[in-house]
């Protein structure tokens, strides 16, 4: 069952996997990240954080893409094995 | 016949160089209208044809959000547009599809370039251009970019669909599903009641950007007579997607795209393979945990060095090829207002601007040539944290930490930054990163009135405090301008590349250029303005020029060893300055300005050459180094040392009689770093913020932080003990 627990995506550790459930920052910030592929359903694998520990690096959609832990935490995912 | 082709695509797919090998070196960089957003625009000839290509600035969507993004949306909407020019990148390609998805709504020709197919094939994904062709409906030329190969095929191609005898843009759009599309339909109903309206931008593509809740079209309806209508129609369609689909507009319509995108590519692409991208091999070492920040500084050094320590040599070569034209000019023209116009205004007003070329060009060419790599977004990457807890955005760093070298460049370098309110923050706190004009400055007033350890120390904590500085009004700046939370830190780390090197030259061609034109102008005028200040009336004195000219000849006439005539002529020279400047306008404004400075430089009421400083200042206007030439001038004495003696007859003129103690002196230094940007940073901000305001408001807000910063100094250095 933990599989199914929503986690926010700032909570995934290097190597983890999520599945994309909600994006829940809103306005221009929800937008933009809708556009970067921020969808329902999207695989993510995080790949590393930035030497100061902020931001951390992912793969969306076959692309390298960095977020900073004031907006990885407002997606919220399920933790994938 | 001429025809306009709009260049669209994200950011990373390789727009730029594909532009470049369209158009060649026929083509003219200027800004957008009203944004200080790169506009680049060239163009090609092709059987007889000539067609115009604009660069739209690269965006991942038409949502029309940043300053960017909208002057895309706005020119692809605009019926200047007859072609749109899709480029994708085949390596990332899904992603690249999501703007496809709206430049196929614009409801104009889409032709595509799949770009950078030799990537693509390298990590193993093969792609059926047939295929891809048939899904988008409309042409695909494969290309790569930066070896130049399938250009002529595209040329072919464009001419092709210029001429209106290609019939393969069949113009499809995406497919919302059932529910949406029914909306869209009622939506654009609504919309074509206003014919105006309608005929702005297809109904369907505004209804979709309503649908999304887009701010522009929003305000595009309610000018419309239509407004209510479409309104309610809007509310209507909310009520009915949202429960009904379980989210919002732009969740839905976004899933819906990416839909699209995610089944084109599984029917024309084959899967990459898992390999280890080469990307992924230089990251392991370039963010690495404990080696990512030692190679970013090394690599800031290295870019430091080539900028400011290789770009001093022509830049010394420049200062001097002027000193000395300047030198011949006044030496065999007869002295006079005329003479003084051309070797104390015009010369070193052209100097003054030429100067930068060189450092502008080689920093100019290195932030491109690192960001060309991918590497800047590594850079941001590793800097971001300790930038975001100075309300700065990581790519704030390398433009503050150039601003050392010098500010203008510095500025310039800003332009990476995406966002537009980081960009401003960090052009307007540049000024305070105290440049190596400055440190000039400094040098000289810190080695009259301190120890050499003290001075070294006085230098060295002006560098941090500007810095201190700079990160303390980025935070103010942050929370007086721009309420809210900090612009979203959503930044694609692209894959590394190898640049094209015509690429690097042609853009450091570029900066070079329109620093000269647009920048130049504003410092030569300046320069100008501050001649006429610190020279009338004096040199208009006929009789005064009359006595200098008699006294050179009666030194001439003693027919001294060369070596003692020039000396003595110089000393005429430049007591034949110093006259006309401390009678001059600026030394009568400063006379009327002394009392403003006197609590700072003044405090006991016991200089009566404070003035003077004031007239140093008003010319370090133009640039800082002039600050020390000029005191040179009022002091009469000269700034070079003689050999053999550690102070310089500026120095010992200032220990002796300006007045100055070390804490004035101290206080007279936190000044000159902070008062004022020069010209050249002046011009520049104009420039990249895009008002004339912007550039004012750092002006004035450093003549107020500079005054009260050595007010503060005086008083607690009194408080404790010093003098």
């Amino acid at each position: 069952m933990t599989q199914n627990l929503l986690i926010p995506l700032s909570d995934l550790q290097p190597g983890d996997q999520g599945e994309v459930v909600q994006v829940e920052a809103q306005g221009p910030i929800r937008q933009r990240l809708l556009e970067m592929g921020f969808i329902r359903g999207v695989r993510l694998r995080v790949e590393k954080l930035a030497p100061l520990g902020d931001p951390m690096e992912l793969v969306i959609k076959g692309y390298h893409l960095s977020l900073r832990r004031d907006e990885s935490a407002c997606i919220l995912v399920h933790r994938v094995a | 016949m001429s025809l306009t082709i709009a260049l669209a695509g994200n950011p990373n797919c390789g727009k730029t160089t594909l532009f470049n090998a369209l158009t060649g070196a026929r083509h003219h960089v200027g800004n957008w209208p009203g944004v200080t957003v790169e506009r680049r625009s060239g163009s090609f000839e092709q059987d007889g044809l000539t067609l115009e290509v604009v660069d739209l600035p690269g965006t991942y969507s038409l949502a029309a959000r940043s300053a960017d993004e909208r002057v895309a949306a706005q020119f692809l909407a605009s019926p200047e547009v007859d072609l749109v020019l899709n480029v994708l990148d085949a390596s990332n390609l899904e992603r690249n599809l999501y703007l496809s998805t709206q430049l196929l709504e614009l409801g104009k020709p889409v032709a595509f370039v799949l770009n950078m197919v030799d990537d693509a094939e390298n990590r193993g994904v093969r792609i059926d251009l047939p295929a891809l062709e048939i899904l988008l409906g409309g042409p695909v030329i494969p290309t790569v970019g930066n070896r130049e190969q399938g250009i002529p095929e595209l040329k072919a191609l464009l001419a092709t669909l210029a001429r209106g005898e290609s019939t393969r843009c069949r113009r499809i759009t995406v497919d919302y599903g059932h529910d949406i599309e029914g909306e869209l339909g009622k939506l654009a109903t609504e919309i074509s009641r206003d014919e105006q309206l309608e005929a702005s931008m297809p109904p369907r593509w505004l209804a979709l950007q309503l649908l999304e809740n887009n701010a522009d079209a929003k305000r595009k309806v309610a000018e419309s007579h239509a407004s209510e209508a479409i309104g309610q129609q809007l509310a209507k369609s909310f009520a009915f997607l949202e429960p009904h689909l379980g989210a919002d507009g732009a969740t839905l319509i976004a899933e819906r795209r990416y839909g699209f995108a995610h089944g084109l590519v599984k029917e024309v692409a084959s899967a990459a393979d898992e390999r280890k991208t080469p990307t992924a091999r230089l990251d392991a070492l370039l963010t690495h945990r404990w080696l990512g920040i030692p190679i970013f500084l090394g690599i800031l050094a290295l870019v430091y060095s080539l900028s400011f320590i290789l770009g001093k040599i022509p830049q010394d070569w420049i200062a001097e090829g002027f000193k000395a034209l300047s030198d011949f000019a006044g030496a065999r023209l007869p002295a006079g207002e005329l003479t003084s116009l051309l070797v104390d205004g015009v010369i070193p007003g052209v100097s003054a601007v030429i100067v930068f070329v060189p450092v502008i060009m080689i920093l100019m060419g290195c932030i491109a040539f690192l960001e060309d790599t991918g590497y800047m977004a590594r850079a941001a990457f590793i800097m971001d944290r300790l930038m975001h807890v100075m309300g700065l955005h990581g790519k704030s760093f390398i433009p503050l930490i150039m601003g050392s070298g010098c500010n203008v460049p510095a500025i310039q370098a800003a332009r990476t930054i995406e966002s537009p309110q980081d960009r401003l923050i960090t052009i307007l706190v540049t000024p305070l990163v105290s440049c190596s004009a400055r440190l000039q400055v400094y040098i000289v007033i810190a080695g009259t009135f301190f120890t050499p350890f003290k001075a070294a120390l006085a230098i060295i904590g002006m560098h941090f405090l500007g810095l201190g500085l700079a990160v303390l009004m980025g935070r103010m700046l942050r929370s007086a301008l721009f309420s809210g939370p900090s612009s979203p830190f959503v930044m694609e780390l692209p894959p590394y590349r190898l640049p094209v090197l015509k690429a690097t030259l042609i853009h450091m061609w570029e900066k070079g250029s329109i620093f000269l034109t647009r920048a130049g102008t504003t410092i030569f005028a300046g320069a100008t303005l501050i001649w006429f200040l610190s020279r009338y009336p004096g040199i208009a004195n006929g009789e005064w020029t009359a006595q200098y000219q008699d006294q050179r000849l009666a030194v001439q006439a003693l027919q001294l060893p060369a070596a003692e005539t020039e000396d003595r002529l110089k000393a005429l020279q430049l007591a034949h300055e110093s006259r006309i400047v401390n009678t001059s306008l600026a030394a009568r404004l400063g006379q009327k300005a002394s009392p403003l400075l006197q609590p700072i430089l003044d405090p006991d009421h016991k200089r009566p050459e404070a003035w003077k400083d004031v007239i140093a200042l008003t010319a370090g206007f133009v640039a800082k180094e002039i600050v020390v030439s000029t005191m040179a001038v009022i002091h009469q004495a000269s700034d070079e040392p003689k050999v053999g003696e550690r102070l310089s007859p500026l120095q010992v003129a200032l220990r002796d009689n300006s007045g100055l103690s070390p804490l004035t002196a101290l206080a007279f230094m936190v000044f000159t770093l902070i008062y004022t940007p020069c010209l050249g940073t002046i011009a520049m901000i104009r420039r990249e913020a895009g008002s004339w305001g912007w550039a004012g408001f750092t002006v004035a807000y450093g003549l107020v932080l500079g005054w009260g910063l050595a007010w503060v100094t005086v008083v607690a250095g009194r408080w404790m003990g010093f003098a």
